[in-house]
């Protein structure tokens, strides 16, 4: 911590020298702290560089070629074809993110707001037992998500699966071709998926539970001395509060649904059913990656995700300033 | 510091040494030997039993001789396409895949070995196979592909305690003859007749079945008819041969098709007897990809050789065997035919062609039965049945398949479908997930526009094509 700390002022002070002039201007005792720095922290660049930034690169290059999987000795360079085929021509790339975006408000929302209220309430103090159900909202992540997939598809199954023979008892009709059909019916399947997704939302509990721990109990104390009410707590202290944890899942939650993939391929194998409305982006791309095996236009539509990744978060860390509150920051 | 500079170098050496070490940890006898990759997934022997069988025939390869080490990929077949793509993509390609179907091999083109210069370099007999089915592997602009290996002929199976259960005399034992209903009546074994039968196996929970007014189509237990295990292309075969290719390289969705497929629909969501996309997926049919037959809650199904055993293991014995019915007059019993090729990015091709030579040759009698194919080796298809049935009743020995109606089997080979169903097309992977997504639409909706969604498949399987040819 002490190196950081030192490193980041050195470089705070001289923000227009190099980092030559910059390693000139240490002692000799913080030019060796930084040299075992980077040291420490080399295995981490290695493998960066041969597995992060060098595949990026090759994608890059690999994005201006047509380059067949199964024939790499045919690979011939075409320019932008790619680029333009993917901006200009295909409909597919457009669907897929509409697709993506739309399922990610349902989903981002409903998961969000479902981890946050539930690491509230396992926060309790008057919950019972609540060892026993954060372990039992924990377990599910430890199922292997593709043999979830695969149950859940026969649980929400129209004829017999056990939600709608449930929902059945409640004198709903749900059972059978003209019952509730979650994962052939456009209007529930996204509601369909984000529920297989709740399944495994123990993780985002978990950190929000942590956060959750971390907010000081004076405030509530003096809030209550105060007469403020449980939403009013909650809203004006448990929130600002965890809004850098709340931030955090955010981030991890708006990636991982730009790469949502394994729920849509385990149940139809890419295919869209039911009508085009679980054509994710990324199963698109993957289908022409690996299933059709155009790795160059493969390597565009994988660069286009990032570019969109990049802007989305960037997007989201700008705003992020007005609106996550980090009590150990000067201001 | 020199402790840091000590530890620090222990921590970079502990890093390295897996990296490092890697090469070093093969076992000795590996390095001997040159390493022979075995893909298996894109036809049969992903099945649970045949998996040991399979690692057995390995051992005794690699056992019987000191130059080559046989090792062997089993990956199930719904994932085997992918896996063998990314093995591809990866340059970590196998050596010999197989058994494949022509669908295995036309999804992969331009990826195999053209083994004609290794055929003559070796000497390898071919005369003990049908020249027309050697001639079935070479493709024009690519070579010999593959050696004749096995054949599947397909057939009805019927469940014999359902047809009792509901008082209906069993099909037909052979093909010529009718279907004579209880009232001795004679009708012609063909897809209408097959409707009618089957909507009398069509069961609600209530016992009242598909042909009556009662019938509640949302609670069916027992379903009368299904095509398992096959696609569209495969489905509509029943109807006669066909491909959405032309010979001009055009997509076409052949009349006989279009007429199977609003057969299939009108069985599926009007008449009830075909199992639907809500029905075919549910554990009343064994779940998504279930063996429908091998639940006993289906009463008839069109299925191949590889299906025997393992496929009809737990129903006691109570089945037998039919013909396919007729479309029109005209009979098509689809068929299968499996071989094994060598990749072209293999960097042993004479090993693998010794081990191919191995499988197809010394081996080729116990593959094929264990995989339930018939030989492509004509001197071993006389005694094909006989070693089959004992190597059946040897691995099932609850069901007397000696006293099936076997005759309809090999018979099933005087009516193969020409096209293949599972006959290349342009941009072979795109153009099956488009008529995928046909079907899945199609066995989901019960108002779905046949016609339509058959016009907007073959628009877009031009497209494909067009794709393909620019």
């Amino acid at each position: 911590m002490g190196i950081s700390l030192k490193w980041t002022r050195v470089a705070r002070t001289q923000p227009r020298q190099g980092l030559r002039a910059g390693l000139r201007s240490m002692s000799p005792a913080q030019r060796r702290e930084a040299r075992w720095g980077l040291i420490f922290i080399s295995p981490w660049l290695i493998g960066f560089t041969c597995f992060y930034l060098m595949p990026m690169i090759a994608s890059l290059i690999f994005s201006t070629y047509s380059f067949k999987l199964s024939a790499p000795g045919d690979a011939h360079f075409v320019g932008l074809a790619n680029w333009k085929r993917m901006l200009f021509h295909d409909s597919n790339v457009w669907e897929g993110l509409r697709v993506t975006f739309t399922f990610g408000l349902i989903s981002l929302f409903i998961g969000m707001v479902s981890a946050f209220l539930l690491a509230v309430l396992l926060n309790s103090k008057h919950l019972l037992a609540r060892n026993v159900f954060r372990t039992l909202f924990y377990a599910p992540t430890m199922v292997p998500l593709i043999a979830a997939i695969v149950i859940w598809s026969r649980v929400l199954n129209p004829q017999t699966g056990w939600i709608n023979k449930l929902i059945d008892l409640f004198g709903i009709h749900a059972v059978g071709v003209t019952g509730l059909r979650w994962l052939d019916d456009p209007k529930l399947i996204y509601f369909a998926y984000t529920f297989i997704g709740l399944w495994g939302i123990g993780n985002a509990v978990l950190i929000n539970l942590a956060g959750l721990q971390g907010v000081p109990t004076e405030l509530y104390e003096a809030a209550e001395i105060d007469g403020a009410s449980w939403l009013k707590r909650l809203w004006k202290i448990t929130i600002p509060m965890v809004s850098p944890i709340i931030f955090y899942n955010l981030i991890l939650n708006v990636v991982g649904l730009l790469q949502y993939f394994i729920v849509p391929w385990v149940l139809n194998q890419g295919s869209g059913y039911p009508e085009g409305t679980t054509r994710f982006y990324m199963v698109y791309f993957y289908k022409q990656a690996f299933t059709f095996q155009n790795m160059g236009y493969g390597a565009a539509l994988a660069w286009l995700m990032f570019i969109v990744a990049l802007i989305i978060t960037t997007v989201l860390f700008t705003t992020g300033r007005s609106w996550v509150y980090y009590s150990s920051e000067e201001r | 510091m020199r402790k840091a500079r000590f530890l620090a170098i222990v921590v970079l050496l502990a890093l390295l040494v897996p990296v490092v070490s890697h090469n070093n940890a093969q076992p000795v006898k590996a390095a001997d030997r040159v390493q022979i990759r075995w893909f298996v997934g894109l036809g049969a022997g992903t099945d649970a039993p045949l998996i040991e069988a399979q690692n057995k025939l390995v051992e005794e390869f690699n056992a019987s001789q000191d130059q080559i080490e046989l090792v062997i990929e089993i990956i199930p077949n719904a994932q085997a396409y992918d896996a063998l793509s990314t093995e591809i993509a990866a340059g970590n390609a196998p050596d010999i895949v197989g058994p494949m179907g022509i669908r295995g091999r036309a999804s992969f083109p331009g990826v195999w070995m053209d083994l004609t210069p290794l055929i003559e370099a070796n000497s390898y007999d071919l005369s003990d196979f049908d020249p027309a089915l050697v001639d079935f592997y070479k493709v024009e602009g690519e070579g010999q592909l593959g050696i004749p290996f096995a054949v599947f002929p397909s057939f009805m199976l019927y469940n014999t305690a359902l047809f009792d259960e509901a008082g209906l005399p069993y099909p037909p034992k052979a093909y010529g003859e009718p279907y004579v209903d209880a009232d001795g009546v004679e009708h012609e074994w063909n897809t209408d007749t097959l409707r009618d039968i089957a909507m009398y196996l069509t069961v609600d929970a209530n016992g009242n079945d598909a042909t009556m007014d009662e019938f509640d189509p949302e609670d069916i237990v027992q379903f009368g008819y299904g095509n398992q295990f096959t696609d569209v292309r495969g489905r509509d075969t029943l109807f006669g041969s066909g491909n959405f290719v032309d010979a001009d390289g055009n997509a076409v969705v052949p009349e006989n098709w279009r007429a199977a497929e609003h057969w299939y629909h009108q069985a599926m969501w009007e008449d009830y007897f075909y199992p639907n996309g809500v029905y075919g997926n549910s554990e009343l049919l064994g779940g998504p990809g279930g063996n429908w037959f091998g639940t006993g809650n289906i009463a008839m199904i069109t299925i191949h050789s590889w299906f025997l055993g393992w496929g009809t293991d737990g129903l006691e014995g109570t089945w037998d065997f039919a013909p396919v019915p007729s479309y029109e007059g005209q009979v098509t019993a689809k068929l299968h035919a499996d071989t094994f090729g060598i990749m072209d990015s293999t960097e042993h091709p004479d090993e693998a062609f010794a081990v191919l030579s191995y499988l197809l040759g010394d081996r080729a009698e116990d593959l094929t039965t264990l995989y339930n194919g018939m030989p492509a080796r004509l001197s071993l298809q006389s005694t094909y049945i006989e070693h089959y049935v004992a190597q059946l009743t040897e691995t099932y020995p609850d069901t007397d398949f000696a006293s099936k109606n076997w005759d309809v089997v090999p018979a099933a080979l005087a009516y193969p479908d020409n096209p293949n169903h599972e006959e290349g097309m342009p941009s072979f992977l795109e153009a099956s997930a488009r008529y995928g997504e046909y079907s899945q639409e199609a066995d989901n909706n019960a108002d779905y526009d046949v016609d339509a969604g058959l016009d907007s498949l073959q628009t877009d399987l031009q497209a494909i094509f067009d794709a393909v040819a620019n």
